[in-house]
This record gives C-alpha cells, structure tokens and sequence, in this order.
C-alpha cells in the first residue's frame, strides 16, 4: 500500500474528503513553519494526497509543523491538516530518539517519566546541544522515584 | 464542588507547578479535586493513529466511569485528546480556564493587586484552536490582568505557536519561534500550557515566565513573589 493511503486511513480521512478544499491557500498564508523561512504550502500536501501521489520525509511541513492548528482555524472547511501530518510522519518513520523514549516510557508505566526519557535520549540531547539548557529546566522541573510514577 | 482531576504527565514532573497552583487555586474556592484512579498518559501529539490515540483517553474515561461527572483537565493537549475521546458526551471535560468567570473573579480573596506590572497573556495554540475544543472565553487571562489592577500588552502574540512540540525534535524551531513571541511581548509572559511554558522557560533568559495560577495565587496572597 502506498504510504500515502496508509496515512489517510490513520487520520480517518478518505481522499474525496480533500476534493472540497478550494485551493485558496489560507493554510499556507498563516502555516508557523512559514515563519521559519521554509517554504511550507499545506495545500499541496492535500493536494498530493487526493491525487494519490507520494510525499516525502523532507517536506517542511512534515518535518517541522508544529501542530498549532492556526492552518485549521482559517481553513473554509477545518481541515485539520496537523493530524494529517502526524499521520505522515508515523507512516514514514520519521520518528526522532525523545519520541522513541516517549513511546517507551508509556510502555512501562503507562505514563511518562521524565528522567527515563531523558536518560534514554541522552546521547540526542549532547549532539542537539540541549545540556546548555538544564540548569534552566532544573529551576522548576520536579522530580520523583520511578516507583512513584503512579501516584494514584 | 466535586471534580474529576486528570493531571497528565506533565504535571506531576516539569510542570509541577501548575499542579500545585490548580490545587491550592480549587481548594481556596472551595473545590475538591479527586484523581481518575490509575490514569494512564493521553498520548499527547506523539501518535500518529487517530484511534491509537483516542483509546488511551478512552481508557481514562472508562476509569471515571461511575466516579465523576465532570473531570477537570488543565494541560491543553489532555485536554483536546480527553474532549474528543468523550464522543458521547458523557462527562463534561472542562479546562479550568473555562471556570475563572467573574463570579470566580468577584468571590476571590483579593490579598494584592498587579498595580504597575505589564503583562502579556500567552495562551499558545492548544487552548485556543481548534475552535470545537477551545475554551470558551479567550480574554479570560487579559480579564483578570486588568480586573486586579495589572496592565496588558503584546496583544499581538497571544496566540502564536512558540514551536514547544518541536523542542525535542528540531531545537531550533523552537528557538526561532519562541524568539518571536518573547520580542513581541513585554514584561512577566503569563502562560497556561506546560509545553509553552517550557518553551519561553528555555529561551526567555532573564524575562519573567510564570502560570496564570501563579498570578491568582500571588493575587490571593498565596505566594509573595511571582
């Protein structure tokens, strides 16, 4: 199956839901990954996903849409183009280290821990240069056992 | 009143503090909050199956059963993902934002005012999009600032993406549009989403990030210094 129709199976969209998008492009007018300089047209991946037709892993959008839904706020028919995203990213792996650990953690106990997925995503946050950031996350991170995870 | 409390992961780690704030907040009015027994995570944003997604609020549902009528959710993401599981409507999943209305405004014990502080109100996307799990009112944060004497600016950012979802992903977005939104805004940056709050935390260097739960506590007395 292309990865484009397993993606729509997971959002519980069907291709013609796509058809009534008009093509005015207000989606891409108020996209945050717009104000990161890339060039982001939320349109076209719906586009492409009515025709069928495949979307890589590169593509701003799916790689760096933030899930603010501003695209479904303006959008004449609500489209939540976010979820497609997701969806995207979940059919095309592209699933980074904290997600993986996310996963993991949830696994375990049913809940995230946030030393396990920390210590799980060591070797990520000393190359992405996120150690610079933990004194300031210490200040008002709080801490428990993982015996406590579940409190209730 | 009785309610449902549906903490989420956030709150019970990095976000403790708005779990504090929305106890003591609740208990000074007079609620009482009571746990979902054995809650499990919602899922966030992190799942790509819609369904996936939906059965772990749909599990936490199941445990409410029978115990509550109304769970209150204060993560924005726990929130969205607890509402839309709920497909028959059979408790009310509230954000507590939802609940600071002037009859809670007016009933407050006022202990100070926010007299000569500017402050920018930062909701972020959750809680404001999409529009059939927002909260109700949006200038709830600017209605309080204001009722207790405060002064509101950056009216223009309150509702931009500060890119929290990517922190772990792409650092850099966040960097980017957190940026944004800090330059655009002035003074203490009140927020409600633990995700948001991380974000301005990381990047705000000596600006002032605080909960909106805080500023009710400061307000109350609660908490001397925000």
């Amino acid at each position: 199956m292309q990865t484009t129709d397993r993606a729509l199976e997971l959002t519980g969209y069907q291709r013609q839901d796509f058809s009534v998008c008009l093509g005015c492009k207000i989606c891409a007018s108020v996209c945050t990954v717009n104000d990161l300089s890339f060039n982001s047209n939320p349109q076209d991946i719906l586009q492409r996903l009515f025709l069928g037709r495949e979307i890589a892993a590169e593509e701003p959008l799916v790689r760096f849409c933030t899930g603010c839904y501003r695209c479904t706020g303006a959008c004449p028919w609500n489209i939540r183009i976010p979820e497609v995203v997701r969806a995207l990213r979940e059919t095309l792996s592209t699933e980074s280290p904290f997600e993986k650990a996310f996963k993991a953690s949830l696994q375990i106990w049913g809940r995230v821990y946030e030393p396990y997925v920390l210590m799980r995503a060591v070797p990520f946050l000393l190359k992405g240069g996120y150690i610079k950031h933990m004194s300031r996350w210490m200040e008002y991170m709080g801490f428990h056992l993982p015996h406590k995870v579940k409190r209730t | 009143m009785d309610y449902g409390y549906y903490p989420g992961c956030s709150l019970t780690g990095s976000a403790h503090k708005l779990d504090k704030g929305i106890r003591k907040v609740f208990e000074k009015q007079g609620h009482t909050l009571k746990e979902i027994p054995d809650w499990n995570c919602c899922g966030a944003f992190e799942y790509g199956n819609r369904n996936e997604l939906a059965d772990f609020s749909k599990k936490n549902l199941e445990k409410a059963k029978g115990l509550f009528s109304e769970i209150i959710a204060p993560c924005p993401a726990c929130y969205k993902n607890l509402k839309e599981a709920d497909e028959k409507r059979e408790f009310a999943v509230t954000h507590p934002m939802d609940l600071f209305d002037d009859a809670f405004f007016s009933s407050m014990k006022q202990a100070r005012d926010l007299k000569g502080q500017v402050f920018t109100p930062y909701y972020g996307c959750i809680l404001l999009r999409p529009k059939e799990t927002s909260i109700k009112n949006d200038t709830v944060m600017e209605e309080a600032i204001t009722r207790f004497g405060g002064e509101v600016a950056g009216e223009t950012v309150k509702d931009k993406c500060c890119g929290g979802n990517q922190v772990f992903i792409n650092k850099f977005v966040t960097e980017k549009l957190s940026l944004l939104v800090l330059e655009k805004s002035q003074g203490t940056i009140v927020v409600f989403c633990p995700l948001c709050h991380m974000a301005m935390k990381t990047f705000s260097g000596p600006r002032k990030v605080v909960y909106f739960t805080d500023l009710l506590l400061y307000i109350m007395g609660e908490t001397s210094a925000l």
